[in-house]
């Protein structure tokens, strides 16, 4: 607006650094912010109209059909607090994760390390790829009674459900990140005299890494879902078994209070991992948006 | 064989007194040999000379490229670089069309991965990786990661990092053809200055007559399908090119229209452009009728 402003600016020894910012007018940008908190607190509004909804629907649906077939909101908060209290949530907390984090565990590092052999050697990966699409389009629960002949019913046969769940989405997506690695960059380095060795780690590996995490991500929520199957299926234990003994019992107001600590720990771990993808990889996150 | 230079070479490694690139019949073939990329090409590149390939495409210059750099082995005939086959690494150094830079590092981080492929450590690393980005004038960018860059800084970083390993010769392949005109322009007698105080060797691949003209002391014409020689141009024009428009230059002239003529001989006795055949089938006469 002011023609001094301009005029000052212009006068400014032009700036030899890296983010290349223009002199933004403050009002621009205090209009920009406005519209963006704006629809920012939108969101926020809608999302609590949403919960309300579901806590509505949840009542009307209790008062019509009785507790059975959907118990009161209120009744759920109270089984909640007394499962939190007398220790029985955490204690199934404790053992679903100690089955989810092992199981994943072990899968990331035998599905990176498995994804690395398949992508980096190309006669390793022509000769497993069918076997390996085979296995990862075999339902994980499927394998259950085999895991319950071989391992018996207990915390190690579970891992190995959530391993032989969480396993083959880590290594599929590993071992295509490194196959399709950017073969400009590959010719570069090799250009340089990069050995085969420093082609692999520098290069290939660092960018397939986009991949191999949202590879990780898959995982962790197939890992989750294993967790919840094998405790189920196999000696009831955890979350799961909760959720089953209450299933059985017909407690709705137990079973839900379980359901609602099963989605926060679905929603937490994915989120995380997100996180984590964002943060390691926010150039590719401005790639995409310079190539918008 | 090529007969040798000078007179009775003895020992295992001569010095090397012949020209620093040679080639003699070089052909190369792709898809199996029913694609021939080139034919039969010999040509010399003393050190320190800069020499321009030219040619509409499918002439092979970037075969030519690979083929000098050693990434990839001639079928027919001999490539030496200073007496020996050339292999990627210590004396070829490239850069390419596109920068080829590796998103997930900073600028300064992917000078310093060539200077790591040879062999260089630490302190000593960082502080010439530094120091070639001064030479063209990135120095504050160092922290800066490429696609916070522009394509022009981004190919001057392409450069920096093929200086930093002080090949004997660079090999560039098309290396402003991305990039808009003015920045071409500025790029161009960039280069022209650091040829002029470092004096490597420079082969450079480019389809634009005008830019051979102006860097090179060599033009070699090619001509497409197989890619052979078609003639060898010396450019007589006075040093420190940079300083003045050499356009105007009568002999510039000359050159230009000279070696236009070619081109156009090439079309007419039947070696069509690429582009012209295929893009716009319908816009080429038609061929003769066939004659018995």
């Amino acid at each position: 607006m002011s023609e001094e402003g301009t005029a000052v600016r212009l006068g400014q020894p032009r700036a030899q650094k890296p983010p290349a910012e223009a002199a933004v007018d403050p009002d621009v940008a205090a209009r920009a912010r406005r519209r963006r908190s704006r629809e920012r607190n939108l969101v926020i509004l809608l999302r609590v109209g949403v919960v309300v909804f579901l806590i509505v629907g949840m009542y009307l649906l209790n008062a019509r059909s009785g507790n059975l077939t959907m118990p009161k909101p209120s009744d759920v908060f109270d089984e909640s607090v007394k499962m939190w209290s007398d220790g029985t949530m955490l204690r199934g907390l404790r053992e679903s994760l100690t089955v989810l984090v092992l199981g994943f565990l072990t899968a990331a590092t035998s599905g990176i390390l498995g994804g690395m052999l398949l992508g980096g050697f190309r006669l390793v990966g022509r000769v497993f790829d069918p076997f390996v699409h085979a296995l990862n389009a075999t339902p994980s629960a499927a394998f259950i009674p085999l895991v319950i002949v071989w391992f018996g019913l207990f915390t190690e046969a579970k891992i190995i459900v959530v391993w032989i769940a969480a396993f083959f989405p880590i290594l599929i997506s590993t071992a295509s990140g490194i196959d399709q690695s950017d073969n400009d960059l590959v010719e570069m380095a090799r250009s340089f005299g990069a050995s085969r060795f420093r082609v692999f780690w520098q290069v290939m590996l660092p960018n397939a890494l986009p991949s191999i995490l949202s590879g990780l991500r898959i995982g962790a929520a197939v890992a989750t879902v294993g967790t919840v199957i094998a405790e189920l299926q196999m000696a009831q234990s955890g979350l799961g078994g909760l959720l089953s003994a209450a299933g059985n019992r017909f407690e709705m107001d137990r079973y839900f209070a379980v359901v609602l600590v099963l989605m926060v720990i679905g929603t937490l771990i994915t989120g995380g991992l997100r996180l984590v993808e964002y943060r390691f990889w926010n150039w590719r996150a401005s790639q995409r948006d310079a190539n918008r | 064989m090529r007969t040798g230079d000078g007179p009775a070479s003895s020992g295992a490694r001569p010095p090397v007194t012949g020209p620093l690139i040679s080639l003699r019949g070089v052909g190369k073939s792709f898809k199996d040999g029913q694609v021939q990329a080139i034919s039969d090409i010999s040509f010399d590149v003393e050190g320190g000379e800069f020499v321009s390939l030219v040619g509409p495409s499918g002439c092979g210059k970037t075969t030519l490229l690979r083929l000098i750099d050693g990434l990839i082995r001639a079928d027919e005939g001999e490539v030496l670089v200073a007496g020996k086959e050339p292999r990627p690494g210590p004396d070829l150094a490239m850069v390419f069309q596109s920068a080829r830079l590796m998103p997930w590092r900073s600028v300064v981080r992917n000078i310093e991965f060539a200077l790591a492929v040879r062999g260089l450590r630490g302190r000593e690393r960082h502080e010439r990786a530094m120091a070639l980005l001064g030479s063209v004038g990135l120095r504050d960018f160092a922290n800066a990661y490429p696609h916070e860059l522009s394509g022009g800084m981004q190919q001057r970083v392409g450069l920096a990092r093929a200086l930093a390993v002080e090949p004997k010769v660079l090999l560039m392949d098309e290396p402003f053809a991305a990039l808009d005109a003015m920045t071409r322009e500025t790029l161009r007698r960039e280069l022209l200055l650091l040829w002029s105080r470092r004096r490597t060797a420079v082969v450079f691949v480019t389809h634009d007559i005008e830019e051979a003209i102006f860097l090179s002391q060599r033009v070699i014409l090619l001509r497409p399908r197989p890619g052979r020689i078609d003639e060898i141009v010396e450019v007589r024009l006075p040093e420190r090119r940079w300083e003045l428009d050499a356009r105007a230059l009568p002999e510039f002239v000359r050159l230009r229209e000279h070696l236009w003529d070619r081109i156009r001989n090439m079309v007419r006795e039947g070696a069509e452009l690429e582009e012209l055949g295929t893009a716009f089938p319908d816009a080429v006469p038609p061929p003769d009728p066939p004659r018995s």
